[in-house]
């Protein structure tokens, strides 16, 4: 396909063309014992403004998946196609927005800085401060990542994923990092956030309670070799308030994402 | 060899909305009280003067002859009696440290920019850089000569050739130091090799140069004193070579002192730039 992701970017939303489309995914790593499989056959659409998260255990090759959307690792098989073209022309659209687990800033430049990074790179302009009174830091421009806090800093690095407009977010367990009550600020700063943009965001996690708040869906994967085990769509209305987490609906998509997490460990 | 790290943690934000208080206070070369500073710099100034005391009192208790240890007050004298003499010959020697230090930094981190882009190339340019590490300078010095004359121009070089390798190593190792984190975050924005390289590399590379700087300072000097003592025609070398040949033992520890001063002096120099140019790195906190 020869569209750029940029074409893409003004041409009108249709149903049948989803943000991301995995089809046959597979992916092993060639280690010193032969080759490793962590991703096996993989199918999964993700359609423009959704949210899904993808939960599954421990090196069942959910941040592969990841990185084979973002055009950070080739697949050994099988196609990834994001906004119509390959994650590399998406890459060059500048359509991702990209938050892992640890922030990964450059500790030499101030928060502020840091932020501009990916509007240096694509060119862009964006109002910064606003930006970050949108993720709870206004005021802290002219701070070093080294004088925050492990969830102040992970905020910048949502404001920095944020700063060029990306089309697609993509979340590597990105409060993983954090102490219990800053993941759950976080978590009500992510939904609020989301709630009010609804850009298209894949986020991998292994909270299951977590995934459920923020999600539309919910794809659950099996242990290594990491395949696709289920497809929970979670129907609660929107904006979720805290409460939702107490709510009968909630407790019953918690409980289906659980089961099929059990029946695919063997 | 200094390794980059994480600041280190305090952990009493619960990502509260304060910023934590800059953590490296304590060694932070800002706003230190002057009592601090009398801590860092009394004990070492007290065993100098002890030491010297001891010796002078050493000398003149046993009565050794000044052609085989010089009272410090001697050295003193010698020092005093001809500044001039000490510090052309200084100057002479900076000069050809320094100039080889910055020529060999300069190329070094040149060919560790090509080095660290590519495996191939290191695996090619390695070996050589290593060739040149491990030959006996003095045993090239004559070909130095050879080749270019009995001036400022192998002097130069043998700084250089001193110097060329602990940048080299440092340089490549500091440019594939960057956190693969904020190096995903410029790949998915296609950002290019010069974006990645100016923005990411060179300044995740720079605690590793200023590593390799505190080493080749020193070093450079060394080089340079070597190649006036194997050639005599100038600086802190030949000043040596001469005290020699007059029995002049004062003279000789008056250019020990000269050197080490000068080396101490210009390390402090590389401390006190790094200090202001690193405020962002957990090593710059001062000499």
């Amino acid at each position: 396909m020869l569209v750029t992701a940029d074409v893409q970017r003004q041409a009108p939303r249709t149903a049948d063309a989803p943000a991301v489309r995995l089809r046959d995914v597979s992916h092993a790593y060639r280690g010193a014992d032969g080759a490793l499989v962590v991703l096996d056959r993989v199918d999964l659409d993700v359609a423009e403004g959704e949210f899904v998260s993808v939960v599954g255990p421990s090196g069942c090759g959910k941040t592969t998946l990841l990185r084979a959307v973002a055009g950070l690792l080739e697949p050994s098989a099988g196609d990834a196609e994001v906004l119509g073209g390959t994650p590399r022309q998406a890459q060059r659209a500048h359509a991702f927005g990209l938050v892992a687990q640890e922030p990964g800033l450059l500790p030499w430049r101030s928060v502020e800085a840091n932020v501009r990074l990916p509007l240096e790179i694509a060119g862009a302009r964006a109002d910064v401060p606003a930006l970050l009174g949108r993720v709870g830091i206004a005021g802290f421009e002219r701070y070093r990542p080294g004088e925050l806090s492990g969830g102040m800093r992970q905020r910048v690095a949502l404001a920095r994923a944020l700063a060029h407009g990306p089309r697609l977010l993509l979340m590597d367990e990105p409060f993983g990092a954090l102490d219990e009550l800053s993941r759950e600020a976080m978590r009500v700063e992510l939904l609020r956030l989301w709630e009010a943009e609804r850009i298209t965001v894949i986020f991998v996690t292994h909270a299951v309670r977590e995934a459920a708040l923020l999600s539309d869906r919910v794809v659950v994967m099996s242990p290594r070799p990491g395949r696709i085990v289920a497809d929970i769509r979670v129907d609660l209305p929107r904006p979720r308030p805290e409460a939702a987490e107490d709510s009968p609906a909630f407790l019953d998509v918690v409980a289906r994402v659980r089961a099929a997490l059990r029946s695919a460990t063997p | 060899m200094t390794l980059r790290e994480a600041p280190p943690e305090a952990t009493d934000a619960i990502d509260g909305l304060e910023a934590r208080r800059p953590v490296v206070d304590i060694e932070a070369p800002r706003g230190r009280p002057a009592r601090a500073v009398a801590a860092v710099v009394l004990p070492p100034v007290i065993v100098g003067a002890v030491l010297l005391v001891a010796w002078e009192a050493w000398v003149r208790v046993r009565d050794i002859p000044a052609y085989l240890l010089p009272p410090p007050g001697a050295v003193l004298d010698a020092l005093r009696d001809e500044p001039g003499r000490y510090a052309g010959a200084l100057g002479e020697s900076l000069v050809a440290a320094l100039g080889g230090l910055v020529l060999a930094s300069g190329l070094a981190f040149a060919l560790a920019v090509v080095m660290a882009h590519s495996r191939l190339l290191e695996r090619a340019l390695y070996p050589p850089a290593l060739w040149i590490k491990v030959t006996p300078i003095v045993a090239v010095y004559p070909l130095l000569v050879i080749w270019f004359g009995f001036g400022l121009g192998p002097r130069v070089v043998v700084a250089a050739l001193i110097t060329f390798f602990p940048m080299l190593v440092n340089a490549v190792v500091g440019l594939r130091a960057v956190d693969p984190r904020a190096l995903d975050v410029m790949r998915v924005l296609d950002a290019s090799r010069a974006q990645v390289f100016w923005r990411l590399r060179l300044p995740s590379s720079l605690p590793y140069v200023f590593a390799a700087l505190r080493i080749s300072v020193p070093l450079s000097l060394i080089g340079a004193v070597v190649a006036e003592f194997l050639s005599g025609s100038a600086g802190m070398g030949q000043l040596i070579l001469i005290a020699n040949g007059d029995f002049d033992t004062a003279a000789l520890f008056g250019a020990v002192f000269v050197l080490a001063a000068a080396g101490i002096g210009l390390t402090a120099a590389v401390s006190y730039v790094e200090a202001r140019v690193l405020t962002w790195h957990v090593t710059a906190t001062g000499v």
